[in-house]
């Protein structure tokens, strides 16, 4: 066999290939354990929290070295996003054209780039147009039980009559007059009507407590939830004020004035033991202002079937009674009227609460109910107890026709205001939505309280407590929070937390633009050459 | 045998060009015996997104003794000492106490500028071969901006794990 001698190229050939092999080798270590060059943000434009007046044109991020993009998003406010495909590069800044079609409110710019070395580095950043998204308020959408519901309006409008006009017509009778015999058996059939649908409410509390439905009623769990819920104790105190007014029918008329007077108290406090006006703050001013607005309905309402069935029937003491219920009358509605004002400024926290939410249309209906009222009570005042007092006997008849229909609409209002059972005031509905996210982080270096507020989408401000691992002080240098959401495919987002005085972290300025599960990690720097970084997730309301 | 030597320069200096490219602040020398004398060159490629750096700190770790800073034109070398964890033997003398932390300021890196800081160090015959050694380095810049190379790999994770590493160098037991 000849060998043909090889070109001088040729021999070498096989050396450089090995030589190319173990260059690319080194190079390959090289970068793997020492050549990290992650490429730092210098500056963003529009900047990061920004909020500027018109849609911006285009985007631009400039790095500490040059970088090439990987992923480049936009995330509107609706939470849909788009993907920046054009843009350019110069130098270390990469200018993106801004899509054409940007609304107003929140925005994050999120990026993913690699640099040099190709190591990928990602970030975030917010930016608001006209002003930051308010973040929606999305009520959550549960099936009414609508058998349950009517159960439970029909036992507490019940009960209603039964305190308002059975208890408060005993009291009536025994301080006033009309304790006739047929006004006493309506007034005995209304509190035992109460008394049953008391009974029965605090079975219904349960069931709607524990979401049952209405045939659940012959277990024991619906009662014994009912009664241990804030209403088990309303039901408690206006179950013994009907039986204490049942009670005053049957004793001795001393006795049974001593009875019909806390029957009377037990009203107004079992009114204020729960519901959500008793709930609402400042407690010290809205409980007295439920149990005056209670007394005062008990009395008004006590009085009507006594006073209609007197001048309906002409009985002589029909217009004494009338002159002393006309003397006293003003002394139980000026604060009747006055704590209704002051509960439903409270509850309804803005006027146009009025009409735009379920609780401020309740109280709209409730209202044209009451001018009514208002407008025939005020009839009977200056055109009929006059003449019916001198003994005109068609103004008579007409003040017993008027009482009736006062009657009827005083029955319809407890029917409109028992429908706020199922529906939250405004006030509450904001405290929700106002409610903070909450997170523990604990690990063995650090622990951390994050409190975000309020724990919805949207521009939110975030408190942070940290103490060592085991519970004690821990004086940061510095805190940075980073937040992300890894499944919206939003980079990290990150903001300098400053300490205030009471030792609390916070980061005032954040837009959490999209509901979810959020990560949440803090960076503690510890002392100048330690840090320590403790990271969990967090659930952020619509 | 020219080509090859060019070739051979080429990759040289690409492998070492790319090191150099860093952003983080490193070591040159990755590794290094113990017991033994180690120069540690810290190298410096930028400074705090865009600042010039105007100080440089480092941390001595436990086990690293004898630490003597080269000085270095324009900048003022601050030598902290503090006791040690423990005493340590260097070369027969009991050692207890030394320099924990180095401090080189009063001059000004630019962001588009490279720079190495210089020191040498006994590393002592407790450092354990097989583990990485950390020097956490601060370097800082006007207006308060800094950047802290700190973060030491917990178990199992590597430094290319961490967004701010600390620069480390390879223990080998000594041949």
């Amino acid at each position: 066999m000849r060998r043909t001698p090889l070109p001088a190229s040729a021999r070498w050939q096989p050396l450089a290939v090995l030589m190319l092999v173990l260059t690319a080798t080194a190079l390959l270590l090289g970068l793997g354990s020492q050549a990290h060059a992650h490429a730092a943000l210098v500056d963003i434009q529009p900047a990061d929290g920004a909020v500027v007046a018109h849609a911006p044109q285009g985007f631009s991020l400039s790095f500490s070295e040059p970088t090439s993009p990987l992923v480049l998003k936009l995330v509107r406010p609706d939470g849909s996003s788009t993907v920046l495909d054009r843009y350019t590069l110069r130098d270390a800044t990469l200018d993106i054209i801004a899509p054409a079609d940007l609304g107003t409110g929140t925005h994050v710019l999120t990026w993913r780039v690699i640099s040099e070395d190709g190591h990928p580095v990602g970030g975030s950043s917010i930016f608001s147009i006209g002003a930051p998204s308010a973040g929606g308020l999305v009520a959550p959408q549960e099936a009414v039980d609508w058998p349950l519901r009517i159960a439970i309006w029909a036992a507490r409008t019940l009960l209603y009559a039964g305190l308002f006009i059975g208890v408060g017509g005993v009291f009536f009778t025994s301080f006033v007059g009309g304790g006739t015999r047929p006004v006493q058996r309506t007034h005995a059939v209304l509190m035992l009507a109460g008394l049953a649908a008391v009974l029965l409410s605090v079975g219904l509390q349960g069931l709607d407590a524990l979401d049952l439905p209405l045939g659940s009623l012959v277990a024991a769990l619906p009662w014994k939830t009912g009664l241990a819920t804030s209403y088990g104790l309303t039901a408690e105190i206006a179950a013994a004020s009907l039986v204490a007014g049942l009670a005053a029918l049957a004793v001795p008329r001393q006795i049974g004035r001593l009875l019909t007077v806390l029957a009377f108290i037990g009203i107004g406090l079992a009114l204020s033991a729960s519901g959500h006006a008793s709930a609402a703050h400042p407690q010290w001013l809205t409980r007295p202002a439920v149990f005056l607005h209670a007394v005062g309905i008990a009395f008004w309402a006590g009085a009507l079937l006594p006073l209609g069935v007197a001048f309906a029937s002409r009985t002589s003491d029909a217009t004494p009674m009338l002159r002393r219920f006309s003397r006293l009358i003003p002394v139980a509605l000026l604060p009747l009227v006055a704590a209704g004002l002051l509960l439903a400024a409270i509850q309804l926290a803005s006027p146009s609460a009025l009409w735009t939410t379920a609780y401020g249309r309740v109280l709209l209906a409730k209202l044209v109910l009451l001018a009514a009222l208002f407008a025939l009570a005020a009839l009977n005042r200056f055109r009929l107890t006059g003449p019916a007092e001198a003994g005109d006997g068609v103004a008579a008849g007409r003040l017993a026709r008027s009482i009736r229909v006062e009657i009827i609409l005083v029955l319809a209002i407890f029917a409109v205001a028992a429908a706020w059972r199922f529906t939250p005031p405004p006030r509450a509905l904001a405290e929700a939505a106002a409610r903070p996210a909450e997170l523990h982080i604990h690990t063995e270096k650090a622990m951390a309280e994050v409190t975000v507020k309020p724990g919805h989408v949207g521009p939110v401000s975030v408190g942070i407590v940290i103490m060592t691992g085991d519970f004690g002080p821990l004086d940061a240098k510095g805190l940075t929070l980073v937040v992300s959401n890894p499944a919206a495919g939003i980079e990290p987002i990150r903001r300098t937390a400053t300490k205030g005085a009471d030792a609390v972290w916070r980061v005032g300025k954040l837009d959490l633009p999209l509901p979810g599960r959020w990560q949440i990690r803090l960076d503690i720097l510890v002392s100048d050459f330690e840090l320590v970084k403790i990271e969990d997730a967090i659930d952020i309301r619509p | 045998m020219k080509t090859i030597k060019t070739l051979l320069f080429a990759a040289t200096a690409l492998a070492l060009g790319t090191a150099a490219a860093s952003a983080h602040v490193t070591l040159e020398t990755q590794e290094a015996p113990v017991p033994s004398t180690y120069k540690a060159v810290f190298r410096v490629g930028h400074g705090c997104e865009g600042k010039p750096t105007i100080k440089i700190r480092v941390q001595i770790p436990e086990g690293v003794i004898a630490v003597k800073p080269q000085p270095k034109p324009g900048w003022t070398i601050e030598k902290v000492k503090a006791p040690y964890a423990k005493s340590y033997d260097y070369y027969g003398t009991p050692t207890s106490e030394g320099v924990k932390e180095i401090v080189w300021s009063g001059g000004s890196l630019a962001d588009d500028e490279y720079d190495e800081f210089v020191l040498r160090a006994y590393l002592t015959g407790d450092l354990k071969p097989d583990t990485v050694l950390y020097f956490p380095v601060v370097q800082e810049c006007p207006d308060g901006a800094a950047e802290r190379w700190i973060e030491i790999p917990a178990a199992g994770k590597s430094a290319d794990d961490y967004e701010t590493p600390a620069p480390g160098v390879k223990l080998v037991p000594k041949k």
